[in-house]
């Protein structure tokens, strides 16, 4: 009942002097702008770097490439590495135990011919397992098959821009394309992938620019013998994402036993997340700071201006104590004002945190993302310093002698 | 000095409404230390109509605090319908300056950015009571005092004499056993004082009053005069 009556006063309060009330909620509706920004753009950032590693694979994917090592003196094994190879890929299959799959890639570009269009186009030799590594599929035909690459078949498989560029609008399944003066049977085209942080650019449009043939075609057309098969990358994928420093590792001693030198490079996902994260952790934890910070100096002029009330209200206090107000009422009173104060401030704030959000993301093309979390968030932030600095001017009014009050002139 | 005779004392003691026993009331304590009570002992009856009078400076404002509750003696007893006050603590007070006190000020004392009717009603909004019930006993009170058609008005709206009759109304509100009014008519003028004490006499045999004034015109009027001089109380009975 007091309470209402409390939040009809102060809202009465708010709207007698709302310049002097926004003055004063400066702090609280720039630190709540600033929390919401914070977290809406941190969010919405983290949900769209896992939603780009889910439809690209996942997180469970390792990178290996070549790494030239620096070294001068090398021994006559580390002298022969010729860095990755398709020897590597089924060593990596058979003894590294917490990777479950292994995708070589030995990339060149070649020459693409279909009646009258003749490109220079990359090529990728590929094993069926590139299909799941990537998230990948056939829409229409089929992907590459353990037949092709056991047979060094002859077939072909295009990415869906690709496919469009050579076949417009004909059926490019069963026709038959040149590829460096050799014949292909077109057997596939993939699915086209789509994915952007900024609805804008579309970060995976790589995978629809690809050509697929077996790996092994691959080697054969460049005269390579199978183990010895230059590979220009690897994929691998570990089993559990909680063994990923294990998997790796894994990786790096089949690697270092085949090879003798250190001439290739294993990344995981699992490990550049945790980077990422760190730093954006670094990120957030600042914008966070500035946010609190705006929202104690909020509270220390919240707290003023309540002190500063209440001096031109000690009559009032009197009053109210003289008629009946017990010490719990009064602080009840002054406490509810500060929170309903500091609340509206916060309310103010989530606009602001709006406009903070939304410029970032222009600047930046950062997704972000204002969610109902965040604005309870927000608004329990403003709430609380509204509680903590409010209670100091709500017990001096509390324990004001109702005789000193009303002498007060 | 006892205000009462002794056999007066012995028999009136259970049924007092008002009963001090020695009060002192010592301002400052230390070198500036201003005794304001000096020891006054007096007893006053459910349905008297009481002033206290006297020069200023002589207590009797002091007196009025203790005897409402807003205030605490520093020595002596001092009893309100049977209860001793020393005992009580600050929420126990504010509930019997809530259900048994009224009290008028000098000053009037309303809250400036309130209209008349939650004026009156802010005594029953501490007393707790619904939204309806509120209105309803507010508005009656000020028909009482003759401003039932006032009551969206602010009190910077009204005059001096409606202003105090706006806290006559907020007095009585909540059925008090005691109204206080110090000094109630000390910022008007003469006319506007003498309508003032008519409320309060034709409120005299319902209610309890007790009234502080240096008026003689209005202490006259009352039922029994109280005359303090230097923190005592010189005659305690009728003149």
């Amino acid at each position: 009942m007091i309470l209402l009556e409390s939040i009809i006063d102060g809202i009465r309060d708010i709207k007698d002097h709302l310049g002097r009330t926004l003055l004063q909620l400066v702090g609280i509706i720039l630190g709540a702008g600033s929390i919401v920004a914070t977290f809406s753009l941190s969010v919405a950032g983290k949900a769209a770097s896992m939603e780009y590693y889910r439809v690209s694979g996942g997180i469970q994917k390792i990178w290996i490439w070549d790494k030239p090592t620096g070294k001068v003196t090398l021994d006559a094994k580390a002298l022969a590495s010729k860095g990755l190879t398709f020897r590597d890929a089924e060593a990596i299959k058979r003894d590294a135990k917490d990777i479950d799959l292994v995708s070589p890639v030995a990339s060149e570009t070649m020459t693409i011919r279909y009646r009258e269009i003749e490109k220079p186009r990359n090529v990728m030799g590929v094993v069926p397992a590139y299909s799941p590594m990537n998230d990948v599929h056939a829409a229409q035909g089929r992907f590459i098959t353990d037949g092709d690459v056991q047979t060094a078949a002859k077939v072909v498989v295009f990415g869906a821009e690709r496919a469009a560029e050579f076949f417009s609008t004909d059926n490019p399944i069963g026709k038959t394309v040149t590829i460096n003066g050799t014949g292909y049977q077109v057997v596939g085209v993939m699915q086209e992938k789509y994915f952007s942080f900024d609805h804008k650019r579309n970060v995976l449009r790589w995978m629809n620019r690809q050509i697929y043939i077996p790996i092994t075609t691959h080697f054969t057309r460049k005269g390579q013998s199978l183990d010895r098969g230059k590979v220009s990358f690897m994929n691998a994928r570990m089993i559990d994402i909680k063994n990923h420093e294990e998997a790796v590792d894994q990786i790096r001693k089949v690697l270092h036993r085949e090879h003798g030198v250190k001439d290739y490079e294993v990344l995981s996902r699992v490990a550049n997340l945790k980077r990422n994260e760190s730093q954006n952790r670094m990120y957030d934890m600042t914008f966070m700071i500035c946010g609190i910070i705006s929202l104690i100096v909020g509270g220390i002029v919240v707290m003023n201006i309540q002190l500063a009330s209440f001096n031109e209200r000690v009559r009032e206090v009197g009053t109210r104590k003289a008629v009946g107000a017990s010490p719990a009422q009064i602080f009840g009173q002054f406490l509810a004002e500060s929170i309903l104060v500091s609340v509206f401030g916060g309310f103010i704030g989530l606009f602001v945190g709006k406009l903070f959000t939304d410029g970032i993301a222009a600047l930046t093309r950062d997704p972000a993302a204002i969610t109902p979390d965040t604005i309870v968030k927000a608004l329990i932030f403003a709430a609380g310093t509204g509680l903590i600095f409010g209670m100091y001017p709500a017990i001096r009014a509390s324990r004001l002698s109702p005789i000193e009050a009303l002498r007060t002139e | 000095m006892s205000a009462l005779p002794e056999y007066i004392e012995e028999s009136v003691a259970a049924k007092a409404l008002i009963q001090l026993e020695e009060v002192t009331k010592t301002y400052d304590a230390g070198e500036n230390a201003v005794q304001a009570l000096r020891g006054v002992d007096v007893a006053i009856q459910e349905g008297e109509f009481v002033a206290i009078i006297g020069p200023s400076g002589s207590g009797k404002s002091t007196l009025m605090h203790i005897v409402g509750c807003l205030d605490s003696p520093t020595t002596g007893k001092y009893w309100l319908d049977g209860q001793d006050v020393a005992e009580l603590t600050a929420r126990q007070l504010a509930r019997i300056r809530n259900q048994k006190i009224g009290f008028v000020f000098q000053t009037f004392n309303l809250l400036p950015r309130a209209t008349v009717l939650k004026n009156v009603e802010l005594p029953l909004l501490y007393a707790g009571l619904s939204r309806g019930e509120r209105r309803e006993r507010a508005m009656s009170a000020l028909e009482r005092v003759g401003l039932g058609d006032r009551s969206k008005h602010r009190p910077n709206e009204l005059s001096g004499g409606q202003r105090q009759r706006v806290a006559i109304a907020r007095a009585l509100v909540n059925n008090p056993s005691l109204v206080l009014a110090d000094e109630p008519t000390g910022n008007l003028d003469q006319k506007t004082g003498s309508e003032i004490i008519d409320i309060f006499e034709a409120l005299a045999g319902q209610e309890t009053i007790v009234l502080v004034t240096h008026d003689p015109t209005i202490a006259s009027r009352t039922g029994r005069r109280i005359k303090m001089v230097d923190g005592r109380i010189v005659n305690g009975e009728l003149e």
